[in-house]
């Protein structure tokens, strides 16, 4: 496994887009990425750069930290906060 | 170091818009391709090319081995001629990193464990170059000279990492 996996590092990317009520697709289409990378991301097999992750935790109402943050392992199970989100 | 230090920074790298090197590397290698832009693709596929890249170096060296120690002197500029193209290639490669300010040949970080055994297939190449050529004339002499300075470039990559690895740790 190459350099580029976060294997080891959750993140609650999966669980906040399903609260979002997003598809990997549309998620993947909305951050401009190829699903493939949305399930990979979600599966720890590869860290975003910090763009993506910007990118994505602005579309799913999140803070970065709260995505991809090391405390708080359980997943978000609050309203996305005050965030502008792009479709 | 301030912040001001940082404009008199010598080994600020490059950047495709103002070096020949990197516009003329970015034609060759279709950087600005659209497959570019998906970043999960463009690390995946950088990765892909490491991985090609060290198999094209051992398995180059090791086909020039055996083709200097089976073919003889027969096959020798055709073994040359291979071991010169994979370092020529290898070459861009590193030349393309320094220009980015990534120095991959710096002999602390190249001279691993892992490195041995493509340094002994190396000297199996040199002695099989040396073993192969004439005695004399020009093809003689350019073989042996250059089976000679390769081993001397080998020794001094081995010197100098072993110096960097000490004053890394002792930094």
């Amino acid at each position: 496994m190459g350099r580029t996996s976060a294997a080891g590092r959750a993140n609650r990317v999966r669980a906040a887009r399903a609260a979002s009520g997003l598809t990997q697709a549309e998620l993947a289409s909305a951050v401009d990425v190829t699903r493939q990378t949305v399930v990979a991301v979600e599966a720890g097999n590869y860290a975003p750069s910090v763009y993506l992750a910007l990118a994505v935790a602005a579309r799913l109402g999140r803070s970065v930290e709260e995505l991809f943050g090391d405390d708080d392992p359980a997943a978000p199970t609050g309203r996305p906060h005050d965030t502008e989100v792009r479709s | 170091m301030s912040v001001h230090d940082d404009q008199h920074d010598d080994d600020t790298p490059g950047t495709p818009q103002d070096d020949w090197f990197l516009r003329a590397a970015a034609r060759v290698g279709d950087l600005t391709s659209p497959f570019y832009a998906e970043e999960r693709q463009r690390d995946v596929w950088n990765e892909a090319s490491a991985v090609g890249l060290q198999l094209m170096l051992w398995l180059g060296l090791a086909t020039s081995t055996a083709m200097v120690w089976i073919g003889g002197r027969e096959s020798l500029p055709y073994a040359i001629s291979l071991f010169a193209l994979v370092g020529a290639v290898s070459g861009v490669s590193l030349a393309y990193a320094r220009r980015l300010g990534v120095a991959v040949e710096a002999p602390a970080r190249t001279l691993t464990a892992r490195l041995l055994p493509y340094l002994l297939l190396l000297a199996a190449f040199l002695a099989g170059v040396v073993r192969a050529a004439p005695d004399d004339g020009f093809p003689g002499g350019f073989a042996h000279g250059a089976a000679g300075g390769a081993a001397l470039a080998v020794v001094a990559l081995v010197v100098g990492g072993a110096r960097a690895r000490r004053r890394d740790a002792a930094a």
